[in-house]
């Protein structure tokens, strides 16, 4: 019985020092920060990993995150210098760059949010109702977005607070605007197309007029040289006769003359004169 | 169990063996605690993955895939992280998997951007992404995921407000995303997040819903002007050949008339030639066969012949009753 009595005192007392040692160190791990505090009174920072000292049950320790953090900012109504309303939706990337003067001034990360919302927020608003709708787009993005980081820096930098970046997410347009913009773009869209058509037929009318214009050419250019074919022979026969028939004008013209007599009178009425030379041998018979 | 075996034990009186087993449960348990406080200091790495090890707290050493052990807490402890898996952020759309079916969501208000020229293009990416620097990753930053998206989403919309929506969405796709990287990958160094973007892939890039039909009417308008082109084209190459066609007919025509004209000429000529030699042979005789015979066609063809004296007394005569064809 005796040896049980030492075991156990033995075994309670490598408990309590485990206690006292467990209560009088703690550890911070690579991605943490402490502060360690008694009755509310800052004793101690520790921003390295590592294991440290503490008084037991007096001292209190907080440990804070030492690593990048985003917080997202809820999306708000902007007017732009042009008198544009936008919607900017930021972001900050940012983190707690001195524990003691963030326990001293926040207490609490949710503390800390309210208050970077707040400042990163006027200064947006400040910055971006400085600019043009077209700047705060694209043009002077960077620079207004470094120029926010920069102040929003400033301001949280008493508050133990790094503003490592501030960022746009998202810039659009309300809902209203976007709708307008919508029917600006149908429009603009519909006249493209009415000109693309507009054109379409424009090439059609010109290749027709073009097709047209050839088919008169040569419909035009091959009567040309018809009538000329044709002017050509009529000349030939013309020759060809004067050739003939100058041989004997009068051989000529007492033909033509019978042609005539032969086929000027056909299913006529023939009135003859008793002294005819036709009715020569019908009255000498008599 | 222990209380059942105590009423069987008092039964039968056997205090050594009792107190026995009574040590050896202690023991068991001891060594059942020891056991567990050894249990944290074994853990298991991945294939893809990565084990960070930390002596009080600050990090020593890594470790690849496989099992290892530490010292037990408060000594050592670990962290393991995805190295190797390529991860996927989503813009502008949603994978969803409903009943083992994957389907897109569109996700409006992340997707709508404004461009360069105060339009709205519907844009959807996908970023990938790797861990290339586990330590800086496991200890420099908080929300890697949401890091690597909201960067993207304002890196894209910055793109697309430099650009004009035509040239969005054809020409410079392939420049946005590429540009998109690279700024993005800017941003997560500055951060020292020890993350890689290894691509972004724009997906769909189209006009909005609101605005889809007059996009496609200028397609269907491009389409129309070369059907207008085309029909006009088969106009013109229908006409022109035909009217070479007709062209061809008019001068052969001619030709043909030519041909005939100038033969019946030169016939006649001859004719008239042949004929001029016999005449010269008999003048006086042939001159008068020709007129005779002229006037014997004359009267056969006459229908009426009238002969009537010189007296005058023809005056009133009513030639067409008569049946005479006054030409």
């Amino acid at each position: 019985m005796k040896k049980q009595t030492r075991i156990i005192i033995f075994g309670i007392l490598v408990l309590l020092i485990a206690i006292f040692i467990y209560t009088s160190l703690f550890i911070v791990n690579q991605e943490q920060q402490a502060v360690v505090l008694r009755f509310g009174q800052i004793k101690k920072v520790v921003t390295e990993p590592g294991i440290s000292f503490k008084t037991p049950f007096i001292d209190n320790v907080v440990k804070f995150e030492k690593r990048l953090m985003l917080y997202d900012i809820e999306p708000e109504r902007i007017i732009t210098a042009d008198k544009k309303t936008i919607i900017v939706d930021t972001y900050t990337i940012w983190r707690i760059n001195d524990p003691k003067t963030f326990i001293e001034s926040m207490r609490s990360v949710d503390l800390a949010l309210t208050r970077i919302d707040d400042v990163v927020y006027s200064n947006v608003r400040d910055l971006v109702a400085k600019y043009n709708f077209e700047e705060v787009l694209s043009k002077k993005r960077e620079e207004i977005l470094s120029e926010i980081t920069k102040r929003s820096g400033e301001n949280l930098k008493q508050f133990g607070i790094e503003i490592v970046d501030v960022r746009v997410k998202r810039t659009d347009l309300p809902p209203d605007i976007s709708k307008s913009v919508y029917n600006r773009m149908m429009a603009e869209r519909y006249s493209i197309a009415a000109q693309i058509r507009a054109e379409g037929q424009r090439e059609s009318e010109i290749i027709k007029a073009e097709a047209d214009k050839k088919v008169k050419i040569i419909i035009s250019e091959a009567q040309k040289n018809a009538e000329i074919i044709r002017g050509t022979a009529d000349a030939s026969v013309i020759s060809i006769f004067a050739d003939a028939f100058g041989a004997d004008p009068e051989f000529f013209e007492l033909r033509r003359i019978a042609d005539i007599y032969k086929n000027s009178f056909k299913d006529g009425m023939l009135i003859l004169s008793p002294d005819s030379p036709i009715l020569k041998f019908l009255y000498e018979e008599k | 169990m222990t209380d059942n075996f105590e009423i069987f034990d008092v039964q039968e009186e056997k205090p050594k063996k009792r107190k026995n087993i009574f040590k050896r449960i202690v023991w068991l348990v001891i060594v059942l605690l020891i056991l567990g406080y050894f249990s944290t200091s074994v853990y298991q790495v991945g294939p893809s993955e990565m084990g960070l090890v930390l002596t009080f707290g600050k990090y020593t050493s890594s470790t690849g895939p496989g099992i290892h052990w530490h010292l037990p807490y408060p000594f050592q402890s670990h962290r393991i992280v995805d190295i190797k898996t390529l991860k996927k952020v989503e813009i502008g759309f949603r994978t969803v998997n409903y009943r083992g079916k994957i389907e897109y969501q569109t996700v409006s208000e992340e997707a709508l951007m404004i461009t360069g020229d105060e339009n709205i293009v519907n844009l959807e990416a996908v970023v990938q992404y790797r861990i290339s620097d586990p330590v800086k990753f496991a200890f420099r930053v908080l929300n890697g995921f949401d890091m690597v998206k909201f960067a993207t989403e304002s890196v894209l919309r910055e793109m697309v407000a430099i650009n004009v929506i035509d040239s969005v969405l054809t020409s410079e796709r392939d420049r946005i995303a590429m540009e998109t990287a690279e700024k993005v990958q800017k941003i997560l160094n500055e951060y020292e997040s020890g993350i890689k973007v290894e691509n972004v892939y724009l997906q769909e890039v189209s006009p909005p819903e609101e605005v889809v039909k007059a996009f496609d009417d200028v397609n269907s308008a491009k389409q129309d002007k070369e059907k207008f082109i085309n029909e006009a084209n088969r106009y013109s190459n229908d006409v022109i050949p035909k009217a070479e066609g007709e062209a061809q007919k008019i001068l052969r025509e001619a030709e043909a008339y030519s041909y005939e004209k100038v033969a019946l000429a030169t016939g006649e000529a001859q004719r008239f030639k042949e004929m001029l030699e016999e005449y010269s042979n008999a003048k006086d005789i042939t001159k008068k066969r020709i007129i005779l015979e002229a006037i014997q066609d004359l009267l056969e063809n006459s229908k009426q012949k009238i002969i009537v004296d010189s007296s005058d007394t023809l005056k009133l005569l009513n030639l067409p009753e008569i049946g005479g064809d006054l030409k």
